[in-house]
């Protein structure tokens, strides 16, 4: 979808509310026009004359326009915000859908940068509709407006009209340098915002070495040039400010001394005189937002077109209909190239504990990365077997569902430790302890209903790696693929992890199979058998204790 | 790993300052700007005064054609129109630069010292309240009141003082129009009164909302492959899409708040303008004042609603800024790490030896954790401690280096017993905690030696084997790292926080690493670059993998915050005590697998002999 088409979209589907809130912005305008006319009427009309019952009767008739008035914007502006926050919670609520898809999506952008289509860029398209509206009311009362002056006077309707369009032009040359002082003031902002969050952040490493004050000094410079870039702007800003003030106050006092004219000349009388000054000054605004409206709708425009590119996005893997009918399934590798990984053959019987030596990390992580099923076909040479059948062709909720591939950079969700250990599956006592995450439970006060911060933050890094472990176990899943699950444990701990797993998931020969891409011996020696990865292929093949004791260079690699 | 690292469920937090607490310190900050903030309010008011010349112009205008005067009447009139519009604006421009100066002023000194007091707090409060809301205060609030001081603040100003002279102006016309446009300024206020309680919580739950959506959705696509492993995508959608209508629902509900509220503003606008034109006819009819004068004071008032509707609908991102400075003078208050008052200078250490002698420490009100540990270090050697999770190693560790301070017993370096920044200043602790620091990556390093030269860098790179990786970056020493820029492995990020170790060149290191993240390749290449930077300094290093004990000239094994064994490594495999047990459970030698690894020792015999200096 076009930047266009999710606009008109969004506007199609919010037809009803946005022409409600057209009209009686529309009417807010036109209310908002007829004050100072109704200023003019009273001063002429009643003050003048000394006439009381002229002054209640347009006394009432204001009373009347201000209730008109406050009702029109409050209904109408309801209804714009009704239409505003629907469209955003649609497009949020798309957008995250097509981005969470199980087939993925194909896109360059990062999470961050999708993260801002999700939120800034949803909302900045909704805004469109307070655009729309903006713009008929603008329109409306600058229509109102005119032909109030046209009426009043041809010649001074035709100066107000041709006067303010060119002075708010004439003004908006300045705009480029405007935004340019104030992007820049903004991003020096935030650079010193984001250097003092950073330096806070590495506080603690920054006092073991004592560089507190040299990290402060740093700050100070940042700090110092934000400041003379926010002098900058403001400069700017004041120059521009007193060319719009003396503008706006030149236009105003030239049709009040030109209204004056045909006043003293009597060709205009003095309630109009006050009508036309009023409608003056009252143009500017209007008018000045028309001007304003161009580079708003082109933001919104901007938004508009990265959230259909997103909505429009490919997805990454293909359709996958077939689906796996074993419980007991079989995985293999067929000459894969991937990554650094150069025509890997591999078969991990069903019931089987395999582990994977990589003397290159990168072929580590290109073989869970193939597993984890989310690798677009064209992307990798060779065969991924699962159950006998092409992965590409399964269902990837299904092919999952089968072979579960928990990411080494384990993401824990902001929840309790049970809601994010049972992701998988219902509470398990067994897989807690195999994972040795009941030692984590116990460690909080809440125990299983401790709230887990966002991404885990207030966990350390072992209690983080044995929550997704027990996540994993829970799961029970047929085949489970790890990488490097105990990095982050100790030695004592990753101990009983191995054997808690080993007890857990192949007892004896049974349902599950397990491939873990580890270096850690106290895994290795529990696994049936070892796998060595060099320079992409499989190099080397045996039981843990056979390769301890035949290959020097395994043991480079899994001894400490 | 327990202590310092670890953050406590119900925190304290940092203090806020009072209402007048923050006023005073706005004011000396003013006080000390008092040029500018005189030139501002002068300029300003001149500005406000132009503004409203046009209007009395208008009323003599209007009085003129009813006197039908002849059309020349219109030159003067017009000449005070066209010279108050350029002085006006001029004025205006001018006047909100130099209040935009004066903030800026005070907004930039204001975040410099709120970011030097966060970065010398004493640990012990940063363990207490937690990180989270030190971060919090140097970046949103920071950010908040920026935006406010720039943007906000200096119009504000402006048609708060326009609004002043517009009503003087009124006055000035008869006190009784003045007074019937003051009609108006009660109900504005009873408006503001009205909205302010209601839409505070509002507000703060739309944040919330907001905070919320935002999370779940970066949660989930951050996490996305965790999404996708376990099939959570229907659930993640059902959070993401309850909290998404949430935030529809709250923001729907503040603005129409809102829209209630703008009608109370028209209902004070609409009766200050009915006043002002009864006041008007009943002046006119008694013929205390003129139709112009009293046209000139309904325009006047009818100028006012746009200035005024900046002032009453920008108010509570006032009071939001408000909030946030009193936060932030909150931490300017806080008091320093400071040195104890103490009698006379101690003197200066006789040698690089550190010892420390009957050390107990207790973290906040809760129990000890050392009880009276005494470990000495001589000049130049060696000392690992070693011990299971939660035996106080890491708190030793940093009492050592001055990062907190015991509660009983003596630190003393040389036989003498400093101040803590005097001991700081000859001790370096490299923690568990790794930074990058986001930037260059020659700036990290310059942290630790502001000025440091490329070479310096590179030698200090060189010292702890990054060099070699440091220079294969896309822009070499200058490459961006840490946050949104080029991300550095864990055992790299390691290599820098040693490197900066090097550059600081302290007599004395303690070392109190994560090793055990980096794998075991990467935890060889860290203990390489840990005796390569400590090589040549009295170093404590806590031992998190049992070859660094076994590389060092004496092991200290803790224990629930007590010795319980000392000597070498020999020594102590010999007596088969706890380490003997911690050793065995490290070589992976448990009764099961024992069998299968025989090679393995050989390999570590030759480490200890190889690495020592």
């Amino acid at each position: 979808m076009t930047g266009r088409r999710i606009m008109t979209r969004a506007v199609a589907r919010n037809r009803r509310r946005l022409s409600a809130g057209i009209g009686l912005t529309s009417l807010h305008q036109v209310c908002e026009s007829l004050v100072p006319i109704l200023i003019g009427v009273i001063v002429d009309q009643a003050i003048g004359p000394g006439d009381a019952g002229a002054l209640v009767v347009w006394l009432a008739a204001l009373a009347a326009l201000f209730t008109a008035l406050t009702l029109a914007y409050r209904f109408g502006a309801r209804q714009l915000m009704l239409a505003i926050a629907d469209e955003a919670h649609l497009l949020r609520a798309e957008v995250a859908a097509k981005i969470m898809h199980p087939r993925g999506i194909r896109t360059d952008r990062r999470a961050g940068d999708l993260l801002t289509v999700a939120t800034t860029d949803t909302d900045n398209t909704s805004y469109l509709l307070d655009y729309v509206p903006r713009i008929a009311g603008a329109v409306t009362a600058t229509a109102v407006s005119a032909v109030a002056l046209l009426v009043i006077d041809v010649r001074l309707g035709l100066a107000v009209l041709a006067g303010t369009p060119l002075v708010l032009l004439a003004l908006q040359v300045a705009a480029p340098v405007i935004t340019r002082r104030v992007t820049e003031q903004q991003n020096l902002a935030g650079e010193a915002t984001s250097l003092a969050a950073d330096l806070v952040g590495g506080v603690r490493p920054l006092r073991g070495i004592g560089a507190e004050h040299a990290a402060a000094a740093r700050y100070d410079e940042v700090s110092r040039r934000s400041l003379r870039a926010a002098l900058r702007a403001a400069r700017t800003q004041g120059w521009y400010l007193s060319a719009s003030t003396a503008g706006g106050a030149l236009l105003a006092g030239g049709v009040a001394i030109l209204a004056g004219w045909f006043a003293l000349n009597g060709r205009i009388t003095v309630g109009e005189l006050i009508t036309v000054i009023g409608l003056a000054q009252f143009l500017m605004e209007p008018v000045g937002l028309l001007t304003l409206m161009p580079s708003r709708l082109a933001e919104a425009r901007a938004s508009a077109c990265r959230v259909g590119a997103v909505l429009d996005a490919p997805a990454l893997l293909p359709e996958g209909a077939e689906t796996l009918d074993g419980t007991r399934p079989e995985l293999e590798l067929r000459a894969l190239r991937y990554g650094t990984l150069d025509g890997v053959d591999l078969r991990v019987r069903p019931g089987e504990f395999v582990g994977v030596v990589a003397h290159r990390p990168a072929d580590g992580e290109a073989l869970v990365t193939i597993l984890s099923g989310r690798v677009a076909p064209e992307e990798y040479e060779g065969e991924v077997l699962l159950g006998g059948a092409l992965l590409p062709r399964l269902d990837p909720a299904d092919a999952r569902r089968t072979m579960l591939v928990e990411p080494h950079l384990t993401d824990l969700f902001t929840g309790t430790i049970e809601e994010n250990v049972t992701a998988g599956g219902p509470l398990d006592a067994q897989a807690l302890a195999a994972s040795a995450a009941d030692q984590v439970v116990r460690a909080h006060p809440g125990g299983l209903a401790h709230v887990v911060a966002e991404r885990g933050a207030g966990l350390s890094g072992g209690q983080r790696q044995r929550l997704a472990l027990a996540r994993a176990l829970t799961a029970r899943p047929p085949i489970l693929v790890m990488r490097d699950p105990t990095t982050a444990v100790d030695a004592m701990t990753e101990h009983e992890i191995a054997r808690g797993l080993r007890a857990l998931r192949h007892p004896g020969p049974g349902a599950f199979t397990t491939v873990i891409v580890t270096s850690s011996p106290s895994l290795l020696a529990l696994t049936d058998r070892v796998v060595v990865l060099d320079g992409g292929r499989v190099a080397a093949e045996g039981t843990h204790a056979e390769l301890a004791v035949t290959d020097d260079d395994y043991n480079r690699m899994v001894l400490r | 790993m327990t202590g310092p690292d670890q953050p406590s469920a119900g925190q304290d937090r940092l203090p806020v300052a009072g209402g007048r607490r923050t006023w005073a310190w706005l004011r000396r900050r003013l006080g000390a700007q008092w040029t500018g903030v005189t030139w501002a309010a002068l300029v300003g008011v001149l500005g406000a005064a132009a503004s409203v010349v046009p209007a009395y112009a208008l009323g003599t205008l209007v009085d003129r054609v009813r006197e039908h005067a002849p059309a020349s009447a219109l030159v003067a009139i017009a000449a005070v129109i066209v010279v108050a519009a350029v002085a006006g604006g001029v004025a205006t421009g001018a006047g909100t630069y130099l209040i935009g100066r004066v903030c800026g002023h005070v907004l930039a000194d204001l975040r410099e010292r709120t970011v030097a007091r966060a970065l010398s707090l004493p640990v012990t409060t940063l363990e207490r309240v937690g990180k989270g809301d030190l971060l919090a205060r140097v970046s949103t609030d920071v950010a908040s009141i920026g935006k406010a001081a720039t943007s906000v603040v200096p119009s504000l100003i402006s048609a708060f003082l326009l609004v002043v002279l517009s009503l003087a102006a009124m006055a000035g016309l008869d006190w009784r129009l003045g007074l019937a446009g003051a009609v108006a300024i009660p109900l504005y206020v009873a408006a503001l009164r009205w909205y302010l309680p209601r839409s505070a919580p509002k507000y703060a739950g739309e944040r919330r909302a907001v905070g919320d959506n935002a999370r779940l959705l970066a949660e989930s696509m951050q996490g996305v492959r965790t999404v996708h492993a376990y099939r959570l995508e229907q659930r993640r959608l059902h959070d993401i899409h309850q909290a998404s209508h949430q935030v529809r629902d709250i923001a729907v509900s503040v603005f129409t708040l809102f829209t209630r509220f703008v009608g109370r503003v028209n209902r004070a606008e609409f009766f200050g303008l009915a006043a002002i034109l009864v006041a008007g006819f009943l002046l006119v009819r008694d013929g205390s004042v003129t139709v112009g004068q009293s046209a000139a004071a309904a325009v006047l008032f009818h100028r006012l609603f746009n200035p005024i509707g900046m002032l009453l609908f920008t108010f509570d991102e006032v009071q939001a800024a408000g909030a946030s400075l009193a936060r932030l003078v909150g931490v300017i208050d806080l008091a320093p790490a400071a040195a104890p008052a103490d009698g006379g200078d101690p003197g200066e250490p006789a040698d690089t030896s550190i010892r420390l002698s009957g050390v107990h420490f207790r973290y906040d009100g809760g129990p000890e954790v050392l009880h009276g540990v005494s470990i000495d270090v001589a000049a130049g050697a060696r000392v690992a401690l070693v011990g299971s999770t939660g035996a106080g190693k890491s708190t030793l560790a940093a009492i050592a280096a001055g990062i907190l301070r015991p509660g009983g017993g003596t630190v003393r370096v040389g036989g003498v017993a400093l101040p803590p920044d005097r001991l700081r200043a000859r001790v370096a602790i490299v923690t568990q905690e790794i930074h990058v620091f986001a930037g260059p990556l020659i700036e990290d390093l310059r942290l630790a030696r502001p000025g440091a030269s490329r070479e310096e860098v590179r030698s200090a790179l060189a010292v702890v084997g990054a060099l070699e990786w440091a220079k294969a970056l896309p822009d070499g020493l200058d490459t961006v790292v840490g946050e949104g820029g080029h991300e550095l492995t864990t055992v790299q990020a390691q290599q820098l926080a040693l490197a900066r170790l090097v550059l600081v060149n302290p007599p004395i290191a303690v070392l109190d690493e994560a090793t055990a993240e980096a794998g075991s390749l990467g935890a060889r290449t860290l203990e390489e670059a840990a005796a390569a930077a400590t090589r040549g300094r009295t170093t404590l290093i806590v031992a998190h993998r049992l070859t660094q004990a076994a590389t060092a000239d004496r092991v200290v094994v803790l224990e629930h915050g007590r010795i319980v064994e000392e000597g070498t490594h020999q020594d102590l495999l010999a007596a088969g005590g706890r380490y003997v047990e911690l050793w065995r459970a490290w070589e992976a030698h448990t009764p099961t697998s024992s069998s299968r690894q025989a090679p393995q020792r050989a390999n570590l015999v030759r480490t200890p002999e190889s690495s020592k200096s």
